[in-house]
């Protein structure tokens, strides 16, 4: 669970660009231009903050100046530089609608509170958002459909997930069928 | 080529008998299938299907716009990690 105060990775420096101390820059967010939207960022141990101002486009990201980076070798220094904004810097959502960092590391339990894992990713495949859950003793992961039905509480708070899968979902609960 | 009209839409047989049984038992319950190639009829929409993606079944919560597109497009055999950043789930 990503607990407010919390530091959320929204980009990397991949290299410099041109010699007057510009990078480049790739974002990690759903709208690309949003990364200067939450500027000052800092590095992961929190040394150093920059602020942000994107120049323009390249194959995959974007230029952008730094602050306080003003020559090529700064530029090149901070290669491979993971940017992290503050958890709380992020817009508050509608209901029912959750960021993928808060939902990642719930512990996910049963209507009945048995444990059923905990959240590991959040994908979309183009249906419903899932949620892949790390069961305990499986190697593998599961599958969860993000939906009310199977999901019906979200405690943030509590940093848990009630459940109520549909049958055949969980390993073990073959009522799916399987005869093809 | 498209495939020609007169044909309708292909979907394995044993999805339809699969689709219509779960409905009749009213149940909650994901319906297995491996036929990614099934197109997606009408009658299947509000049914979870796990659509096989050679490793695992995927849950696909059909919706009135998935109709007439297969089902392996909902299930993808490659999974790419991003980052998690700012983005956002919806619970429906």
């Amino acid at each position: 669970m990503t607990a407010p105060g919390d530091m959320v990775c929204v980009g990397a420096v991949a290299g410099a660009y041109g010699v007057r101390g510009e990078v480049r820059l790739k974002s990690f967010c759903a709208d690309p231009e949003a990364i200067a939207d939450y500027a000052p960022l800092c590095t992961e141990d929190g040394a150093q903050s920059f602020t942000v101002r994107l120049t323009g486009q390249t194959k995959g990201g974007f230029t952008a100046r730094l602050g306080g980076v003003t020559s090529k070798e700064a530029a090149d220094a901070l290669r491979g530089t993971r940017l992290f904004a503050p958890r709380d810097r992020l817009p508050s959502l509608p209901d029912d609608e959750y960021y993928h960092a808060d939902l990642i590391g719930l512990a996910v339990v049963d209507t009945g509170g048995a444990d059923l894992g905990t959240v590991t990713a959040v994908h979309n495949h183009g249906a419903t958002d899932l949620l892949e859950l790390q069961v305990p003793g499986m190697s593998d992961t599961v599958l969860l459909p993000f939906t009310l039905a199977a999901v019906p509480t979200v405690d943030l708070a509590a940093g848990r997930i009630v459940a109520d899968p549909p049958a055949g979902l969980l390993p073990g609960d073959d009522t799916g069928g399987d005869d093809a | 080529m498209g495939r020609s009209v007169w044909k309708g839409p292909f979907v394995d047989s044993y999805v339809l008998k699969k689709a219509e049984k779960s409905r009749e038992s009213g149940k909650n319950e994901v319906i297995k299938i491996w036929s990614r190639r099934s197109t997606i009829l009408p009658q299947f929409v509000g049914l979870t299907f796990g659509v096989y993606n050679g490793k695992k079944h995927v849950p696909v919560n059909v919706s009135e716009d998935m109709i007439g597109q297969k089902f392996g497009e909902y299930s993808p055999t490659r999974t790419y990690y991003g980052h998690a950043a700012d983005k956002k789930a919806k619970r429906k």
